[in-house]
C-alpha cells in the first residue's frame, strides 16, 4: 500500500481571536479522504516531551478546516499538524510552517450602531467575546477638541454615553482591546446622530 | 491571561477534584492558608508557584480523557505566559524573597513530596482555585 501524500498548504486564518487551521485536500480517486489535527504549545515542546495534542473535534473528518480557537488559548507559540487517512491508509503528517501565536490575529474595527433616543446618546456594540473591550470616542459635532471616552469592559446591552443637548448632532467611533494580546484594533468609521428638538431652544 | 486559566480550570475543576481521594491533606494551605503572606512576599511566592506548576505539577496530570488534557494544556500554557510577565517583575527586582516566603515554599514543597507524584500533581491542579483566589485578592 502506497502511503497517503501528507496534507500540503497548511495555514491559519486568525481574525478578532478566532483561529482556524485549513489545508489543501488530498485527492485520492475513488477515495474518501478524512484527516486529523493536532496542536503543541510551548508548554509540551519544553517540559512534555515534545508531545502532541489531538482535537478531538477534528479527528477523521471530511473537511479541511478545523476551528482551533478553543486550543488556542495562551498568547504562546503553538506548532499545528494534520494527516490524512483513507481507509486502512494513512499518510505522514504535514506540519505548519512556523509557528503561530495568536498575537498576530487580525483585528477589526467594531461594527456599531450609534442611536440617538431623545436627548440620550447610545451606542450598540457588536458582543466579539469575552476577550475584548472597547474604546468608544464620542463628541458633538464642531468640538472636535472635546472628545470624551468611554472603556466597556462587557457588551451586555446598549451603552449609554451622554445627554445631548435639543437639536445638537453627536459623533462616535470605536476601537477594540485584546488585554490577552495587549493590542487594539483600528478606530470604525465615525457615525454621527442629531438629538431630537429644536437647536433655537437653547438661543431663547 | 489569570481570567483565561481561571476559566480553562473551571471546565475542568469537578472532573480533577474527583480524582483527589486524599481530603485531609492540602499542599497550598498546610499548615497556613496562603492568605497569611505578607504583601512583601507575594510577588516572591506566586513567581515560585507558577514554576512549581510548570516544572513539577502539570506534566503528571495527564488523564485518559481528551477534553481534559486539552484544557490542562490551556492551562499550563497560559501559565507559561504569565510566568513571563512575572518574570519581568523579578528582573526589575520587584519580587524580593525574604523569609517567610522562603519558608512558606519549602512547607509547599515538603506537602507535594510528602504524597505519590501522580496524587500530588493532581491535587495541586484541583488546588488552582486556592492559588487564584489569592492572586486575585492579593493584587
Amino acid at each position: 500500500d502506497a502511503l497517503l501524500p501528507a496534507p500540503q498548504n497548511i495555514s491559519i486564518l486568525s481574525t478578532n481571536m478566532k483561529h482556524f487551521l485549513t489545508w489543501s485536500p488530498v485527492i485520492i480517486q475513488g477515495e474518501t479522504m478524512r484527516y486529523s489535527v493536532e496542536f503543541q504549545g510551548e508548554y509540551e515542546r519544553e517540559y512534555a516531551n515534545e508531545s502532541w495534542i489531538p482535537i478531538s473535534e477534528c479527528s477523521l473528518i471530511t473537511g479541511t478546516v478545523c476551528n482551533i480557537t478553543e486550543d488556542i488559548s495562551a498568547t504562546v507559540a503553538y506548532n499545528l499538524r494534520v494527516r490524512a487517512d483513507a481507509g486502512a491508509r494513512r499518510s505522514e503528517w504535514g506540519t505548519l510552517k512556523g509557528l503561530f501565536n495568536r498575537i498576530t490575529t487580525s483585528l477589526t474595527p467594531p461594527v456599531l450602531k450609534v442611536i440617538a433616543d431623545g436627548y440620550h446618546l447610545l451606542v450598540d456594540l457588536e458582543d466579539m467575546g469575552p476577550a475584548f473591550q472597547f474604546l468608544v470616542l464620542y463628541w458633538k459635532k464642531g468640538q472636535e477638541r472635546r472628545v470624551q471616552q468611554k472603556v466597556v469592559k462587557e457588551v451586555r446591552s446598549v451603552v449609554h454615553l451622554d445627554t445631548m443637548e435639543a437639536g445638537a448632532d453627536y459623533c462616535v467611533r470605536a476601537q477594540t482591546y485584546v488585554e490577552a494580546i495587549n493590542r487594539s484594533s483600528s478606530f470604525s468609521q465615525t457615525q454621527c446622530v442629531r438629538a431630537q428638538g429644536d437647536k433655537s431652544m437653547w438661543l431663547v | 491571561s489569570v481570567a483565561e486559566i481561571r476559566a480553562g480550570f473551571a471546565a475542568i475543576k469537578a472532573n480533577i477534584q474527583a480524582r483527589d481521594p486524599i481530603r485531609t491533606h492540602s499542599i497550598l494551605s498546610h499548615p497556613r492558608s496562603l492568605h497569611k503572606v505578607k504583601s512583601s512576599d507575594r510577588c516572591c511566592i506566586t513567581h515560585h508557584l507558577f514554576d512549581f506548576y510548570v516544572d513539577k505539577v502539570f506534566k503528571h496530570c495527564k488523564t485518559e480523557d481528551s477534553y481534559v488534557n486539552r484544557k490542562i494544556s490551556s492551562i499550563a500554557n497560559s501559565f507559561l505566559s504569565v510566568r513571563r510577565k512575572l518574570g519581568q517583575c523579578h528582573e526589575q527586582n520587584q519580587c524580593m524573597c525574604g523569609q517567610e516566603s522562603t519558608e512558606k515554599f519549602k512547607q509547599i514543597l515538603a506537602n507535594y513530596e510528602g504524597l505519590n507524584v501522580t496524587s500530588a500533581a493532581m491535587k495541586s491542579l484541583g488546588e488552582l482555585d486556592i492559588l487564584l483566589d489569592w492572586m486575585e485578592k492579593s493584587r
